[in-house]
This record gives structure tokens, sequence and C-alpha cells, in this order.
């Protein structure tokens, strides 16, 4: 499954991309996270809960290997999940390109096989579900982007 | 026999009664739940189940390691006919993974616990460590240079390939006036039994007995080979296949990994241990049948004679071979259908794939080769201008050139040849119910002017049935009266308590209700081979019939000795034998079962006691069964949806025994082949990974999609057994994917050519759209 896009955030390319290297920010914004920690310099490893249509709240154990690092412009992603419903693995790209209005502008891209149960039962929803999942998660970073830079705003 | 009798099992059935596997329940049991392979293809690096072991209620985890020599390869079931040449590498499944995983849902690690729940519970405890690997899933694509290898010792995925000749097809090629070649596919789905497989196994070990309650079609088989790899003796092992959910095929495979590994568990832990299949395993650890990739070519004359038909397919047999080559021999062999075809050349290669092994299911590949045949016949006969009809009418056997041998070698590992038919009229009758002629000059062109898209199909069978080697039967008339009928075969639904019964019935005199029927229970009757390739009836039945036979003879002698009368002045009249014409002279059943069974005094020197005879019967080789299948169906162009609207069964199994009986295996055959073709379809993605594992995705046919099956029986008795019978059980789902696509072409005027099924109304709805636009 392919999983493209671009989305824009309201705050300097530094900013998302500090954000993007937080896991307690990210712990918070991707929906389902249970836990998240960073077990070395570039790789995380979690437990989030996934719900594709008949198959509800699925744990996944998550290990995210940061790749191919150029701050604050790109990153690539390896993605390894495992859980008693099946599992995922896959490849993921962030590219930031500061847009000299105040706004960042992220293009991601991403190659994920989905195996096991969950796409067995839940093959017809996963696209969607994924789609939402990403939709919500960079919401909620732009929240997270939003309360930081009013944060900073009220410091001074 | 030829009477419409009620089923003696119905009532059971009916009441809930009757005992299914899940329905034992045996004090101190144990439950069994499997890991198994998320990946299609991957090497196992290590399998940890020392968490699971930990947890409450867990009783033992077993993985491959565990297993030792036990954990060696099954046994090949069916070991490949005797051809020429012909190249076949044997790889089959061991009862866990070892070193790699070749499909979705193989089993890993086998956890017995107290209960179900724990069982489940403890998957996620197991650790199964993985490298996945490339997965080799299109069967073109498996066959290329450099595909990656599910079994790797050996060079390629090539499990077999098999080349079969019949006459000279590169002469006759070369005297044709019109070559037709076609590239047809034909996929096959999964059973969808409505039980899924289950097994209960016991070790008594006061009395030193295994007793195994199990969902297949072939106990004793099951009991034999459990027997020799568990070291017991034959004796010590009891096979119970209780009544069944439907068999379709995959439960005569054998040996799954689970009716290994239950079985050496019980031994192991001294308690009983149960494993129901769920909905979702059944989806990858049942076998499926699957599909074949045909490059054909039919060589005719411009008259529509066939001179002869050249094919070259794949076969995808999935991970594993266990089950040998029945399904592209029964390919290649029913790909010749009633046609007198004189120069045949026929080659497959059978390919591993990253998927669920493939074994026989309903039909047993003999629907994709009739699939072939009818669309090259349907091909020819659009391009030389004939009726559809009238082509199959010029090609079929004439009803002198029975026996016909077709010079090939069948599954049973016998030569290919026909018993008996009579084929034209079964076409004619079929035409006429469907009214084919007046349908083309009348209605067609009618509801077309009124922008319906109604097509006809029509399509050819025959149907390879009653193949030996041997079954047994045992009957005994009790003291009440009452007749006692033990055989080997287990039953499926099919209404063996019935058929059985009726054989009997009749040569005893006795009310087919007054008959009981015991099938499936090694302790009853412990020789035999199963149930499968539309047997049962034929070969066990024979078997009913021969030892009724013998039994009525028993009952003649005796009565004759005591009443001191010749054999021939007695007759046997509603359960009494008496002297002709003087009827008060003369016993009962019941009082001559008690008289043949003395408690003091003497008998005769060779005399057997009762009223009871065992007798075996084992065919040379099997009949063939025969039919048409018509259709009517109305296409809708906007949504490609497919109603249809009529369906015409006539059908030739040689004798019938019971009208109700061959209807109702004819009803469910046609809902199955409906399926086959528009419905149900086993979808992978290039992983490997079964994408509709689920009867929310994977669609069998409704009770609105199957239309009311009209049937018409013709008796074309076999001469291969006493009462002339051919079988029945696969006849429905044969024929059906060639007549609907004919069908849905002729609905839409012939502006599409079906060349694949199944069919979905989105791949109908691409054709369209792809005619449309040229």
């Amino acid at each position: 499954m392919n999983l493209n896009g671009t989305f824009t955030f309201s705050g300097p390319r530094a900013a998302v991309w500090d954000l993007l290297q937080d896991p307690g920010v990210l712990a918070k914004a991707l929906p389902g996270t249970e836990q998240l920690a960073r077990t070395s310099e570039d790789q995380y490893q979690g437990v989030m809960k996934v719900s594709v249509g008949p198959v509800t709240a699925a744990k996944f154990d998550v290990t995210v290997a940061l790749k191919d690092k150029v701050p604050p412009q790109r990153m690539a992603m390896q993605i390894d999940g495992k859980g008693p419903v099946g599992f995922t693995r896959g490849t993921a790209a962030v590219v930031l390109h500061e847009q000299g209005d105040g706004t960042t502008l992220m293009e991601y891209t991403s190659d994920v096989q989905i195996g096991g149960r969950i796409a067995s039962v839940g093959q017809r929803l996963i696209e969607s579900v994924s789609r939402m999942m990403m939709r919500q998660a960079l919401e909620g970073l732009e929240r997270e982007l939003a309360a930081r830079l009013g944060a900073e705003h009220r410091q001074p | 026999v030829h009477a419409r009798v009620r089923r003696n099992e119905d009532l059971r059935l009916l009441t809930g009664r009757a005992r299914f596997v899940d329905d034992v329940q045996l004090p101190g049991m144990t439950h069994v739940a499997f890991v198994r392979s998320d990946y299609a293809h991957a090497r196992l690096r290590r399998v940890d189940a020392s968490a699971a072991r930990q947890r409450a209620g867990v009783i033992a985890v077993y993985t491959a390691d565990d297993l030792g020599d036990y954990g060696r390869p099954a046994p090949l079931l069916v070991a490949p006919p005797p051809i020429t040449d012909l190249v076949f590498h044997t790889c089959t499944h061991r009862p866990l993974a070892s070193g790699k995983v070749r499909h979705v849902g193989e089993p890993i690690a086998m956890i017995v616990a107290e209960s179900r729940y724990v069982a489940e519970d403890a998957i996620r405890d197991v650790i199964v460590d993985v490298e996945p690997l490339e997965a080799a899933v299109d069967l073109e694509a498996a066959m290329a240079a450099g595909a990656p290898r599910v079994h790797e010792h050996l060079d390629s995925n090539l499990a077999a390939h098999v080349v079969q000749r019949k006459g000279d097809y590169a002469a006759a090629r070369a005297r044709a006036d019109v070559l037709i070649k076609r590239r047809l596919l034909y996929d096959r789905g999964a059973s969808g039994a409505i039980e899924n497989r289950a097994i209960v196994a016991q070790w008594d070990a006061q009395a030193e007995e295994l007793t195994i309650w199990d969902t297949t079609q072939a106990p004793i088989p099951i009991r034999n080979g459990l027997a020799a790899r568990l070291g017991l003796l034959e004796s010590q092992v009891r096979v119970v296949a209780p009544f069944v959910g439907g068999g379709f095929g995959p439960k005569i495979m054998m040996f799954y990994p689970e009716e290994l590994l239950l079985p050496w568990a019980a031994l192991r832990l001294g308690r009983p241990i149960k494993w129901t299949e769920d909905r979702q395993e059944n989806f990858y650890a049942t076998t499926h049948e699957r599909g074949q990739v045909h490059e054909a070519e039919i060589a005719l004359t411009r008259d529509g004679r066939v001179l002869g038909v050249r094919d070259t397919f794949l076969f995808d047999t999935g991970a594993y071979d266990p089950y040998g080559l029945t399904i592209p021999i029964n390919t290649q062999c029913t790909l010749l259908g009633p046609y007198d075809i004189a120069h045949y050349e026929s080659e497959f290669t059978a390919v591993f794939t990253n998927k669920t092994t493939v074994t026989p299911v309903r039909g047993a590949g003999r629907q994709h080769g009739v699939f072939v045949s009818e669309r090259l016949l349907d091909a020819a006969a659009g391009a030389l201008g004939i009726d559809r009809v009238e082509i199959r009418r010029r090609n079929l056997l004439a009803p002198d050139r029975f026996p016909h041998n077709h010079e090939i070698m069948f599954q049973d590992s016998a030569p290919l040849v026909y018993d008996s038919g009579d084929y034209l009229p079964t076409l004619d009758r079929a035409a006429q119910i469907i009214g084919y002629e007046s349908f083309l000059r009348d209605e067609q062109p009618r509801l077309r002017a009124e922008g319906k898209h109604v097509g006809l199909g029509i399509a050819c069978y025959v149907e390879g049935t009653g193949i030996g080697p041997y079954e047994g039967a045992r009957v005994t008339v009790e003291p009440s009266g009452k007749v006692r009928v033990a055989t080997g075969v287990g039953t499926q639904g099919q209404g063996h308590y019935t058929v059985f019964a009726q054989i009997v019935a009749d040569e005893l005199s006795v009310d087919v209700s007054d008959v009981r029927v015991i099938t499936g229970d090694t302790r009853e009757f412990q020789w035999g081979t199963g149930t499968f390739a539309s047997r049962g009836a034929v070969v066990a039945g024979s078997a009913c019939h021969a030892a009724a036979r013998a039994v009525r003879e028993k009952i003649f002698t005796l009565a004759s000795q005591l009443l001191d009368v010749p054999p021939d002045a007695l007759e046997l009249v509603r359960g009494r034998i008496c002297v002709r014409g003087a009827g008060e002279r003369g016993f009962t059943l019941a009082e001559l079962a008690g008289k043949a069974n003395p408690l003091r005094g003497a008998v005769r020197p060779g005399t057997r006691p009762g009223l009871e005879a065992t007798e075996y019967y084992g065919p040379d080789r099997g009949s063939t069964a025969n039919g048409v299948h018509a259709m009517l169906v109305e296409v809708d162009p906007e949504t490609a949806m497919v109603a249809i609207k009529r369906y015409v069964v006539v059908h030739d199994c040689g004798t019938i025994i019971n009208p109700m009986l061959v209807d109702g295996q004819i009803h469910g055959g046609v809902a199955h082949g409906i399926g086959n073709a528009f419905f149900e379809q086993l979808v992978y993605d290039e992983q490997g990974q079964l994408l509709n594992a689920s009867f929310m995705d994977y669609l069998l046919p409704t009770a609105t999609d199957v239309p009311p099956i009209e049937t018409a029986h013709r008796e074309t008795p076999s001469p291969y057994n006493p009462i002339g019978l051919k079988g029945v059980g696969e006849a429905g789902c044969i024929p059906t994917g060639a007549v609907f696509a004919q069908a849905v072409e002729d609905a839409l005027g012939g502006s599409i050519e079906v060349r694949e099924i199944p069919l979905s109304p989105d791949k109908l709805f691409t054709l369209i759209e792809e005619a449309e636009r040229t």
C-alpha cells in the first residue's frame, strides 16, 4: 500500500523538524499510540492500538528506525510492526520545504505491506483507515506546533 | 432402488440430535490453538514459546523442535500415475513449520490449554522471529527465471510436468481447415463447507486405545496412517467420523498438520484434547482448489468436426503437493468430454506457489477441462458460423462407441475408458427443456427489442466417477428383524444412510426405515478408503448390494434346511420367508435370525452363525456419468450484474437409487458452480496475503442468487457394477462456468468474449467497457 501526500504546517521548518524528533509529541499526535520511547539516537519503539473494520483495538509493537536524516530537510523511516493480528512493515520518507511565508510544506511518501489476519479481514478498509490515521496524525502535529509556537510567543 | 424415499438421517439432523465432532465433550478435555504464519514466505529464525508456557492455564506449547522425528513431512497421499517421462517432486508439509514458512496460515506452534480462551490468549506470548522473503504468487511469474523458490532444494518452482498424447495432433493440425487458439484462465476457490474441520483425540491408558473423532472423509486411512506414525497397532486406534457438515474434497486431504498433532499430544499428555477450526483458519489452513492458465488450440474441418485438441497449462499446487496430481490429471482427462476427439496432446506443469496447498474440491479440476473444451467449441461455432448445439451434436461419441478408450491415463492410474453413454439424447433433451430453438428464434429478439439483454448457454460434460480401489460392507439381520449395515466410507450429508438402506432393503424385502446404516467408524468396519471422486454410492453401494445378496442367500439356504424344501420353492416378501403358495409355512426374518444363532445343539460343519455377511466391491475402473446444463441469464449492462432466470440439468448417472437425492446432489452442485462462476474467488496480493479470508468479502451465492433448478434424468446403466450405478456428487458444478460464460456472451450479443472464470460484476463491467471502446 502506498500512502503519499502533502500537508502544510503553520510554522517554520526548524520548528516542524524539532516536533518530529520529540517522542512525547509524536505519542500524543499519532492516533492509538499507547507508548513511544526513543531507544537510541535514531530508533523509536512503541505500542499502537489500531482498529480496522472487524479487527478492533489490535495492538502492534512498532519499531521505527530513522535513516538518511538531513536536518531539517528530510528523513526516511523503516517501520516494523507486529501484533497478534498480523504485521506491517515498510518504508516512509518525509521532505520539508520552507515556504517563505512562515509555513512549511511536508511531502510524505510511504510503501507499506500489511499481512496476517488484519489484511485478510480488513483489506477493504485498511487504506481508508490508514488515510484517516495519517490525517489525524498531521492535524495533531499541527495543533502541537501551534501550542508550541504560541507558548514561545507568550514567554518573552 | 428408484424410489423417492425420505432420508433416514433427517430426523436426527433436523432435530439437532446428530453428533458432530464439536459435540464431543469429555471429562478433563484440553483445548488447542495454533500459532500460524502471518507471512506467505519467510525464514523462521527463532520461535520462543517460553512466555506462553508460563501463562496460567497453558498445559503445553509445542514447536517443531519438540516433535523430533514426528515432525517429519507428511506422506504423499496419491502417487502419480505411471505416465512416461512424468516428473514429480514430492514436497509435503510438516506438522509444524521448521526452517521456513511457505504460506499464510501454516502452523508454527501448537498451544494446549485448559480452555480455548487461554490457548488463544497464549498465541500472542509466542515470539516468532522471521526474515521475510519475496513470495511466489502469480503462476507464470513463479515459473520465470529468478523467481523466489518455495522449496529451495529444487531448481525452480516446478512441481510436476506431464505430457499425455493420443493419436497424432501435428498431423491432424496439418489437415485442419480451421485452427482456433485461446488463452483461458480458470480459478477455483474455497470449499466453504458449513462445518469447519474439528478433531478430538483421547488416549485411554487402561484399554491402551486411542480414539479420534475427526471431520474426515476417510476415517480408515486416517486410522492406518496414524497407527503407523504413532507406533500403535491399527486395532488400538479407533477413528470416528460422525456426521460431518459437508466434505466437498478438502476433508479427504490427509494428513493435515492438526490431524497429526492432536493424537500425538493426547498420548503425551494423557488427557483428551480438542481443536475446532474457526472460519478464518479454514480459509488459510484447509486446502483450496486453485487456478490454471491454459493455452489451447482446436483443429477442425470446415463443417465443424473436431480433428484434434492441443492444450498446455500451468496448474497452481500451492505450497505443497501431498495430493499428487489428481486435479491436473482430471483436467487433462475431462477436457475430452463427451466428444470423439481422435488426436489430443496435453501438457501441464504443476507449480509451487506461496499459497495454501491445493487439493481436490468438488469437481476436482474437471471443471477446468470442461471450461477449455466448451469455450473452444463456442469459439469454433462462431468462427465457422455453425449453431452452438449443432457443433456439439456433430462431435458427440455415438452410442456404439462404448466402452470407449481415450488412450490416456486417468487419476486412478487406469486408462481413461468410458464405460457406457448415450450422449445425443441428453443434449437434445436439455435443448428441448430450455426451449433452445424458440428462444433464439422468437424470445431473444423480442426481449432485445424491449431493451433486455437475455442470453442462453448450453454445454456438455462428462464426470469420471466411482473409481477403485474398493469398499466393503457388512449386512446383519438382527434378532429383532431389523437390519444393520456397516461400511467404511464416511458420510458428509450425501444421504448414505438412505441409499445404502434402499439397496439392502430391496434385496432383503424390508422397509428402508428398518435398515440402520453405520458409516465412518473404524470399529464398525475397518476396511476401505473413503468418500471421494463421486464414488460412495457406486463403490460402497455395490459392496452393500453384494453383502445383502450374500445374506439373502443365507436366508434361503437356512430356511430351506429348516422347512425341508428346495430354496427355489421359497419366497422372501415383506421381511418374511415362506414356501411359495403356502404362506403359513415360513419364518419372519427375526425368527430366522434367532435360529441362525442357536444357543445349544449342533450345527453343520462350516456353518457361519447369524444372518450376516461381509462383502467387498472393487471395480477395475470408474464409471463415467454425463450431462448437459443449460441456463438463461439476463445481464444488466449498466451494473454488469447477472441474474440467472432458468437453470436446466439433464443428467445421466446410470441407475438412479433415489431420484430425490440425485436432485439434491445436483442442486447443491449447481449452487457451488454458480459461486465459482460469478461470486467466489480467493484474492491474494503480490506478497501472498489472502485478502478475503472471511464471508464478509468471500461471497458464497445465497438463496436469491441460485434459481430453481429443473432436472431431468436419463439412465444408461454402467456395465461395471451389478446395479448399473455412476456417481453424481460433483456433476452439478462441473460445466457451470462454461455455461455461464456462454450465456453472458449471448446476452450481450456476442460483443464480448469470456476467457476467464470466475467472472464478477467488476470483471464483466471491464469487458463491457472495453468492448464499447473498440
